[in-house]
């Protein structure tokens, strides 16, 4: 099983590095006690309108390890087609990778699988998203044991430097990009933050 | 185009400067191809290399026919530029030879898996990876792993009992 799991992460090396997306720069955020509570839950309103977006959503499944197809290109929502399971190494390294269609350069092309210079998987099981409310998906990107153990300033740089989440405003093609920008999302995160994280009821 | 040495060698050299040519080891012999880079891995081993097991099905990665090898891998051929390529290639003529079969070749044949068979090679490739990960594979990962492999003839009890035959002869029994 460790040899399939190195296979698995070493997928990407199968494909010569593609002009990765540089690194995007975290915003320079507002100072701590300066936002209002009520910005604060309009930063997070925001927020909410792209983790629980398609685009985000249908990889961030929580303990199952099957990717979901949701979101106008797909019509009705239900699990990604082909039985596919992402296994507990969630890059589906047990059995078939997901590299083995997501690999490469993106396309544009209508039902082709999506790819980025890095391995398409599965967020961590902790960071369920699909089909949560706004309150739950909250408490749990501001508690440390359920968000990587990362601040809310982690969380902006997080974003800054994970291509995978890049993907999600320039999917390509006809799908539909999440909210936003990268950058106003990454505003929105310190905004939240400055506010002292606050969740709604 | 057909060009004699040194006219070849300086030919094959510009292209490359100009990023056109582009170098693919398949099933053990190396190529230098004067394509673009961005051409699909499939056109490349069936139009430029005559290499014609992996079949186009969609193009678009959804059917499995063009599945091959990338060092060991299972990828879809339709879906990744040459250009990108960076490891060893293997197409189901690679796998085995008439005279010494892989299992998974052997295992087909012994159950007469294929119908019309235009789906086969891919699933073999499929099979094959497998395999390389789970030497002992179970009904729900043999499915896990294949289901993203279509057989429109509806094959599939016979995938299932020729990945298991193939995985007992693997390991020796």
């Amino acid at each position: 099983m460790r040899a399939a799991l190195t296979r698995g992460l070493l997928a990407a090396a199968l494909i010569s590095p593609l002009p990765a997306r540089a690194e995007v720069q975290v915003p320079t955020g507002p100072a701590v006690g300066i936002v209002s509570q009520q910005e604060g839950l309009e930063a997070w309103d925001r927020i909410f309108a792209v983790v629980s977006h398609p685009r985000c959503a249908n990889c961030h499944v929580g303990p199952s390890d099957r990717p979901m197809w949701s979101g106008d290109s797909y019509g009705r929502t239900r699990p990604h087609g082909m039985n596919i399971r992402a296994g507990e190494s969630r890059i589906g390294a047990e059995t078939l990778p997901c590299a083995t269609c997501h690999l490469g350069k993106n396309s544009d092309v209508a039902h082709s699988p999506p790819a980025v210079p890095d391995d398409w998987r599965l967020a961590p099981v902790e960071a369920h998203w699909f089909g949560q409310s706004a309150p739950t998906i909250c408490n749990q990107l501001r508690d440390p044991a359920l968000n990587g153990d990362r601040t809310y300033a982690e969380l902006a740089e997080h974003l800054g430097h994970d291509v995978i989440l890049h993907w999600a405003w320039e999917p390509g093609g006809t799908r539909e990009p999440a909210p936003g920008t990268l950058h106003s999302h990454m505003e929105d995160i310190l905004v939240w933050g400055a506010a002292g994280m606050p969740c709604p009821q | 185009m057909q060009v004699t040495f040194p006219a070849q060698a300086l030919y094959l050299w510009e292209r490359r400067l100009e990023g056109y040519t582009v170098k693919l080891t398949v099933n053990g012999a190396e190529h230098f191809i004067d394509v673009e880079p961005e051409m699909p891995l499939l056109w490349v081993l069936r139009d430029e290399l005559g290499i014609t097991g992996p079949k186009y099905g969609c193009g678009i990665a959804q059917c499995g026919a063009c599945t091959v090898h990338i060092d060991g891998m299972a990828v879809r051929s339709c879906s990744v530029e040459v250009g990108a390529v960076e490891g060893e290639v293997t197409t189901i003529e690679g796998l085995g030879t008439p005279d010494s079969l892989h299992a998974v070749q052997a295992a087909w044949v012994e159950h007469q898996v294929a119908q019309c068979g235009y789906c086969q090679s891919g699933q073999i490739m499929a099979a094959a990876s497998l395999l390389e990960m789970n030497s002992d594979p179970t009904d729900e990962d043999i499915d896990a792993a294949m289901s993203a492999n279509l057989c429109r003839c509806g094959t599939y009890p016979r995938i299932r009992a020729a990945v298991k035959t193939a995985a007992s002869r693997m390991n020796g029994a």
